[in-house]
């Protein structure tokens, strides 16, 4: 039964948004070509966290909300063959909160995800690993690790 | 000043979207004219707008269109808000937002929106403790989970898993059952924010009629678990006299003789007097003084006015609430006032029906309100159970029940607690994937399902294997309009998904197994798809509960 919960939720959750977001986050449906809003696809930015490699990088990210959601949590994709142990080569983020089987509760919002999208990029999780270059440089390299951090940080500069 | 100059929407067909304006820097004409080139506005553009009329408040013009809407200009220089919905349920509500920054919404016009997003929830500004968790908007008849949390009935129900234990949307807290709405908070909402309520009432039910399933009626004769409140109001004005702390002290002890005298007639349809002269019984006669704290509550009340005490009492003590426990058939009682007994399971004193599993956890955040809202008569509910708990060891070494802070973890049954009572992914056991049972919620039903033969619904009206022993005589929970009169039949569950639930578990090992489950009987038991095939499910009459086991059983041999 899918009964519509999942645009007014994320309604509210637009709402909620504008009234108050976190510092240089960036969170908000896509437009269509002919200027509506697609409420089922956010378009979204997070900053590195100051005082980390990742600092100075705002990376994209898109979140795909289901018919489902918020039962069922958003698929929450960077690029394709973003550097990050936990990301998919595909650029599905890999976080036991955005796991419906682990994690996952109706009550987490936008703003909860993508601050923990954000610990995540500094602190990577060793034990959950989604690609294989990241995770063996991250385990093997600590020093070509954030090297490598810094350098895709330069890949995604500030949009202003 | 940085203010949107077009206006984006994406109603769908036949929504009735409503165009706010706040009067900014522009003229009262001048927005007239911006109304015409609005979403809707005429021409290629869409349908005519339906009309422009004067909002609530000096500063809203707000303009009702028909029919699909497209982009359209709106004049430099005037703020705008966009609401789209069915009836009058806010789909959503936007403001424009030029491609690809995200615009900077000035401070004043952030108030603005805060203050008048929602139409009717202007001058009531809800508080956070009953926005849910689900679908972020007002609780809408809420239900409250073992683990306390609160969620409205359908983000609760549309939640749950119907294959297995489903959690809560808050702490993931497993649960089977699903509960009956909490009246108490169900009437405290519509008091405190009469017309937000009405809107999550028409909101709900637009979306209900899409479904075709229903929620209770709350008010309906069949939904009447506890006696009605103007029953209780005669006692209610004098009851909780805090300064006389013997009456809280001896709260307990009077609700247990008067539950006895109910309890008898509880099904018998005099119930409401019983309880009623019952309740007079307990109450010391103060009028005056319960009239001069109800004054003093409308003078206080700033975000809620017309709450009081009378709203919040125990459904045993008749007090007020104090660390609320709601049990499953929806009744609120104070920690103190539930009743731990080691053999059986938990019964509500109210309703007599059977709360499955553990005692509840405290509903924080009702807890919360009412002590913020009701600090003096909280503070004294306060003191007078604590003196109750200081009498309690005096005169017996036993633990007391009515600790006030370590009660919550002081609760321990020997009933089931620990171990998984339902072992569904057991070969043997039957799940019927979807349905629920109507009297103690129980969803997915395990074991064997009564299906309701005589219930026109839709959705059916169900009872799991206990349920239909013990004749539970509790209402629907999709406003069947169930009666004792209507006759049962025994469903078997799916073989097939039995099978398949095993399949996906890995769980089939044996070939053997699958010719086993074949010889179970089908039944397309999930009432949520669209036409139930009754020619597909091979039933049994069962007229009575002595014989239908039997029937059951031979049933099944036989086939085999």
């Amino acid at each position: 039964m899918s009964g519509g919960i999942a645009r007014g939720r994320l309604a509210e959750e637009r709402k909620a948004w504008r009234k108050n977001h976190p510092h240089g986050f960036v969170a908000k449906p896509e437009y269509l070509p002919d200027g509506t809003v697609n409420l089922m696809v956010w378009q979204c930015t997070i900053p590195g966290k100051a005082g980390t490699d990742w600092e100075g990088g705002f990376y994209p990210l898109t979140m795909h909300f289901s018919e489902d959601y918020p039962s069922k949590p958003p698929k929450c994709k960077f690029p394709q063959g973003f550097f990050h142990p936990n990301v998919y080569p595909s650029g599905t983020v890999c976080l036991s909160i955005l796991n419906e089987d682990s994690g996952w509760r109706p009550a987490i919002t936008v703003k909860q995800i993508l601050i923990g999208i954000q610990d995540l990029l500094g602190q990577p999780n060793p034990a959950d690993p989604a690609q294989t270059e990241g995770y063996h440089m991250f385990i093997q390299d600590e020093v070509e690790y954030g090297k490598r951090v810094r350098q895709q940080a330069k890949q995604y500069p500030p949009l202003v | 000043m940085a203010l949107p100059s077009r206006v984006w929407a994406s109603p769908a067909e036949g929504d009735a979207i409503a165009i706010s304006l706040v009067l900014g820097d522009a003229g009262g004409e001048q927005t007239r004219e911006a109304v015409g080139g609005l979403p809707g506005g005429g021409g290629e553009r869409g349908e005519e707008v339906g009309g422009l009329r004067r909002g609530r408040g000096e500063r809203r013009w707000e303009a009702y269109a028909g029919g699909r809407a497209r982009g359209g200009g709106l004049g430099v220089g005037v703020p705008v808000s966009v609401i789209w919905g069915r009836g009058r349920g806010v789909v959503a509500s936007w403001w424009d937002e030029p491609e690809g920054t995200d615009m900077e919404v000035p401070e004043k016009f952030k108030e603005m929106m805060e203050n008048e997003s929602d139409d009717d929830d202007e001058l009531e500004k809800i508080s956070e403790a009953f926005i849910c968790c689900v679908c972020r908007d007002l609780l809408y008849k809420p239900v409250v989970l073992a683990c306390g949390h609160i969620s409205c009935f359908w983000c609760i129900h549309k939640s749950m898993s119907g294959l297995h234990k489903s959690r809560c949307p808050i702490c993931r807290n497993q649960y089977y059952h699903f509960p009956y709405i909490c009246q108490k908070l169900h009437l405290l909402l519509l008091k405190m924010y009469p017309s937000a309520y009405k809107r999550r009432e028409n909101q709900t039910l637009e979306e209900e009629k899409d479904m075709g399933y229903f929620s209770p009626q709350i008010g309906a004769p069949e939904y009447q678990l506890q006696p009605e409140q103007k029953i209780i109001k005669p006692s209610n004005a004098s009851v909780p006299c805090f300064s006389e702390t013997d009456s809280s002290l001896n709260a307990c002890s009077v609700r247990g003789g008067e539950t006895l005298d109910s309890m008898e007639h509880v099904h018998s349809g005099s119930v409401h007097d019983d309880i009623g002269l019952g309740r007079k019984d307990n109450a010391a006669t103060s009028a005056p003084i319960a009239a001069d704290r109800n004054s003093k509550q409308i003078q206080r009340g700033g975000t809620c006015k017309q709450a009081s005490v009378d709203d919040v009492l125990c459904d045993s003590c008749n007090h007020m609430l104090f660390r609320p426990i709601v049990l499953n058939c929806g009744h609120a009682f104070c920690i103190c006032c539930i009743v731990p007994q080691t053999s059986e399971m938990l019964k509500c004193q109210v309703c007599q029906s059977p709360h499955p599993g553990d005692i509840p956890k405290v509903c924080l955040e009702f807890d919360h309100f009412l002590e913020e809202q009701f600090p003096k008569e909280y503070g004294l509910r306060r003191e007078a159970l604590q003196m109750k708990h200081e009498q309690f060891l005096s005169e017996s070494p036993s633990p007391s029940t009515c600790s006030s802070e370590a009660g919550k973890e002081s609760f321990h049954f020997s009933f089931s607690s620990g171990e998984d009572p339902l072992p569904w992914w057991n070969a043997s056991s039957k799940v019927h994937i979807g349905v629920g049972c109507d009297a103690c919620g129980m969803y997915p039903i395990i074991g064997d399902r009564y299906r309701c033969k005589d219930c026109v619904e839709q959705i059916g009206y169900d009872l799991c294997k206990d349920c239909y022993t013990t004749r539970s005589k509790l209402p629907g929970r999709f406003n069947q309009q169930h009666t004792s009169e209507h006759k049962f039949e025994i469903v078997k569950s799916n073989a097939m998904h039995n099978i398949m639930l095993r399949l996906l578990r890995g769980q089939l090992q044996e070939v053997s197994a699958v010719s086993d489950a074949l010889h179970e009987t089908s039944a397309n038991a999930i009432p949520s798809s669209d036409n139930t095939n009754e020619d597909e499910e091979n039933v049994a009459d069962a007229t009575r509960p002595s014989s239908e086991t039997e029937a059951n059983e031979s049933e099944n041999q036989r086939l085999a």
